[in-house]
């Protein structure tokens, strides 16, 4: 990186002409806006079409308030990142909760909005001929010439937005991001607030595109329609996958490049963007990591990769008050008129293991996804720790203790199995390196610490399992619900697993476990609820359920007995 | 008389819609996939349109023919350069490879046409027929005609024929349509081929009334996409209704304010819709996909 900077700075001081050093200026201008971007689509995945509006928005406020009114930088700069950010807190309430590409449609249609109203009011905005005479940005009393000057400038502000955005993209925002970005649903029971985080990161990514359109204007001295339109998205979109998406230095890299491709095709004029296209298309098609991705792997392959520097496994600490478990009444949820779960009271005190069981479809597993808040109950009672919870959403759930597993382990894919579990702290450490400190005495005290420095990629079926297993423990939550934990386990297995669900309720957990595995679960459970239909059948102590008439006519369909359960 | 005569001008430009809004829902169903080229597409259509005309110095319905299958072939050239390479990634992928193929036909067909508006020869006639005092252009007429035959000759593939099964399968459940045989990539580009010329016919329709520039596609995709989510997300006929809700809303407003006032309600609606209605006015038709 240091290398490219002082190439950058040599090329600037002896080679460039005022034109070349006025594309690098913009190509600047372009790196500010996109490490915005970077944030809220590339870690964040919310693919916002809004950026160039904001940046639009941020040239407009400069030029009307510069040209208009006489207003220097120092009230002009900071308005042009206030503004944006204003349109984009309540339009990101609004539209942030919907799915990718609604969000990707409403913020487009933002976009055209804008747009309509820069031609359509030319009182304020100049109309389409925009305003002429915008004055240069003015540094305590200095007016910053075109030319060198302004390069500096701009790209010194460059250097400070790319060091902010990258301690923000490396710290507890930049990885909650990814993680809500790769399982929203998961990202959820960890804790983590998945609308306030796309809000932060939509507010930040609005900050940089404004700071970003109002250097432009001081650049280019005129503000038109044009920096509203199509073209100013797409060439931001394009530098942050081309340069690679969700990181900074892609920003910079991706904007030096794609600001100086039409200057090598000027035989094509405003066609340049058809480079863009074919650009965009190669890159995620071919190496969908962009240029830095591929840098990077060629260094890995060239100085092999580095193991990274890991902090000591350290214990999390336990929450302040233990909490009376979970009591739940009377939970009723219907699909389309198909009840799914009928009137499901239960009761999970501290230190004991509970089974839910179950044929296929009978709701086993829309029951804990009603008490992890992935769900919202249409009826019914739940208190956490003594305290009304009901329709609390998954990540206060999670906050307010309760953790869960997934059926199918649910890890991020390219992730570290660090970072992963970790991934579980971020929502209550103050930075990541104690969430990572953490996450170590999890993943240790589930026998698995060698993993730290793996892939979660390629794990086998067992480790897994563990690792999403001291995901869930790591919060140190008061009640666990764990989603057939046993599946694909050998006899080994399940028994180390027995052994550690046994000390965790020793230590005062409450567990819900649902299982079909009745072999392992009923030896483990103090008590066993039966679902058949959405409804409680049997409600007793484990060793009752295998002799149960109730029971094995759910699994049958008849009063024979049954061989699930009675093997 | 005056809103007899609007809603006449309202159907014909919902119907044109309405093919634009098909192609794009054809597409959404039988890959998940998000086409955000649909509108640009339709830009090509247009252009090709009024590139043929003067080679092919006949009606528009006779041009069609030769519209449509240049674009079925566009649509499967689309389909194995930015669709199959990323059917396994993220579906942000797909977004990204179809904004950047909108980009290169955007700007592709700047280069080769210029930036002017340009018109595509009228279906059949020029002619405007006073029926009971309403003006109604033939081209009106005609728009309706074909959307509505192609729209009909569509379900009836869809509802009627093996290929038609096929198609529904893929669109329902690739992996078991996979696991009975039915051969998925196959059907897949067939669906991008036929999105794709729907998306041709759109551009025949509406180059003639309202001209086509090489920028009209953002407009388009936006409307396409405003009626997909109005009608339902994956919903035929919403989508259908969708456009002619549009249609008329647009025609309508822009008779009391102006054409780009009315844009800018259909936006504001569209936003209130997402935020209130996020399922679509009639309900959400595709079930979310694992």
């Amino acid at each position: 990186m240091g290398v490219g900077a002082l190439a950058l700075l040599a090329y600037a001081l002896a080679f460039a002409s005022p034109y070349g050093l006025r594309v690098l200026t913009v190509a600047g201008v372009y790196a500010l806006a996109t490490f915005g971007f970077q944030i809220v689509f590339g870690l964040g995945g919310a693919l916002s079409l809004a950026q160039g509006a904001f940046f639009g928005v941020g040239a407009y406020v400069t030029g009307i308030l510069g040209s208009r009114y006489g207003l220097g930088f120092e009230a002009t700069f900071p308005l042009s990142m206030l503004v944006p950010l204003l349109l984009a807190l309540p339009v990101g309430l609004a539209v942030l909760r919907l799915d990718s590409h609604y969000f990707a449609l409403a913020t487009l249609g933002i976009a055209q909005v804008l747009h309509l109203l820069a031609v359509n009011l030319p009182e304020l905005t100049g109309g389409s001929n925009g305003l002429a005479g915008v004055p240069a940005a003015v540094l305590f009393g200095w007016a910053v010439p075109r030319g060198l000057p302004m390069a500096g400038l701009v790209w010194g502000l460059v250097a400070l937005g790319g060091l902010i955005g990258w301690r923000l993209a490396r710290g507890r925002l930049g990885r909650s991001l990814t993680m809500l970005r790769d399982d929203p649903l998961a990202a959820a029971t960890l804790g983590l607030d998945v609308g306030r985080l796309r809000l932060a990161a939509f507010g930040i990514s609005a900050l940089f595109a404004g700071a970003a359109g109002a250097l432009a204007v001081h650049t280019q001295r005129v503000v038109s329609p044009e920096v509203l339109e199509f073209p100013v998205m797409i060439s931001i979109l394009t530098v942050a996958i081309v340069g690679g998406r969700g990181r900074m230095a892609g920003a910079v890299v991706g904007a030096v490049l794609l600001l100086h491709l039409p200057e090598w095709f000027r035989f094509l004029e405003r066609g340049y963007l058809v480079v863009y296209g074919a650009a965009l298309l190669a890159t995620v098609v071919l190496a969908p990591e962009g240029l830095t991705g591929l840098l990077d792997r060629i260094a890995a392959r060239l100085a092999g990769r580095r193991p990274r520097a890991m902090a000591d496994a350290k214990e999390p600490p336990l929450p302040p008050i233990r909490s009376e478990g979970l009591t739940v009444e009377g939970l009723r949820k219907s699909f389309g008129g198909v009840r799914a779960v009928d009137g499901v009271s239960l009761d999970l005190r501290p230190g004991t293991v509970t089974g839910l069981i179950g044929p296929n479809g009978s709701g086993k597993s829309t029951v804990v996804n009603l008490l992890s808040g992935l769900e919202r109950s249409d009826a019914g009672r739940v208190l956490l720790g003594g305290r009304e919870v009901t329709g609390a959403r998954a990540d206060r759930l999670a906050r307010a203790g309760l953790a869960r597993s997934f059926q199918a382990a649910a890890l991020p894919q390219g992730a570290g199995v660090l970072e992963a579990v970790a991934a579980a702290r971020l929502a209550f450490d103050p930075d990541t390196a104690t969430a990572e400190a953490h996450a170590r005495w999890a993943l240790d005290r589930l026998g698995v610490g060698h993993l730290a420095g793996q892939s979660c990629d390629g794990l086998p079926a067992a480790l897994r399992r563990r690792v999403e297993l001291a995901r869930a423990l790591l919060r140190r939550p008061a009640v666990l619900l764990l989603d057939e934990p046993a599946a694909g386990l050998t006899d080994g297995e399940k028994a180390e697993l027995a052994a550690l669900l046994r000390e965790l309720a020793g230590e005062g957990m409450a567990i819900l476990l649902v299982e079909h595995d009745m072999g392992f679960l009923l030896p483990l459970a103090g008590r066993v609820l039966c679902l058949d239909r959405g409804r409680v059948i049997y409600d007793g102590p484990a060793d009752g359920v295998r002799h149960d008439v109730a029971v094995s006519a759910a699994y049958l369909g008849s009063s024979r007995s049954n061989p699930a359960v009675s093997a | 008389m005056a809103a007899l005569q609007l809603l006449v001008n309202g159907v014909a430009l919902g119907a044109a819609y309405a093919l634009v809004a098909l192609g794009f829902v054809l597409v959404l169903n039988a890959t998940s996939a998000v086409n955000f080229a649909q509108g640009d597409l339709v830009m090509a259509g247009g252009l090709l349109a009024a590139a043929l005309a003067p080679l092919i110095p006949l009606p528009g319905i006779v041009l069609l023919p030769v519209v449509l299958v240049l674009m079925a072939a566009l649509g499967l050239l689309l389909a194995l350069a930015a669709y199959l390479p990323l059917r396994r990634r993220p579906p942000v992928s797909v977004f990204i490879s179809t904004i950047a193929v909108g980009i290169i036909l955007q700007n592709g067909a700047a280069i080769l046409f210029g930036p002017e508006p340009r018109a595509a020869p009228p279906l059949f006639g020029d002619d405007t027929l006073h029926i009971a005092g309403l003006a109604v252009p033939e081209q009106s007429l005609a728009i309706v005609a074909v959307a509505a035959l192609l729209i009909g000759a569509q379900q009836w593939v869809f509802a009627r024929t093996q290929l038609g099964r096929r198609l529904r399968a893929t669109a329902q459940d690739p992996e078991m349509a996979r696991a009975c045989g039915v051969p998925v990539t196959a059907m897949i580009l067939v669906t991008f081929a036929i999105g794709t010329a729907c998306a041709g016919a759109a551009g025949l329709l509406l180059a003639n009334r309202y001209f086509v520039t090489p920028t009209s596609g953002g407009d388009l995709i936006l409307k396409a996409y405003i009626a997909v989510t109005v009608g339902g997300w994956g919903s035929v006929p919403g989508a259908v209704a969708g456009a002619l809700l549009i249609a008329l809303f647009e025609v309508g407003v822009s008779s009391v304010l102006s054409y780009p006032m009315a844009l800018g309600a259909l936006y504001l609606t569209l936003l209130a819709v997402l935020v209130l209605r996020p399922q679509g006015l009639f309900g959400e038709a595709v079930r979310r996909r694992g």
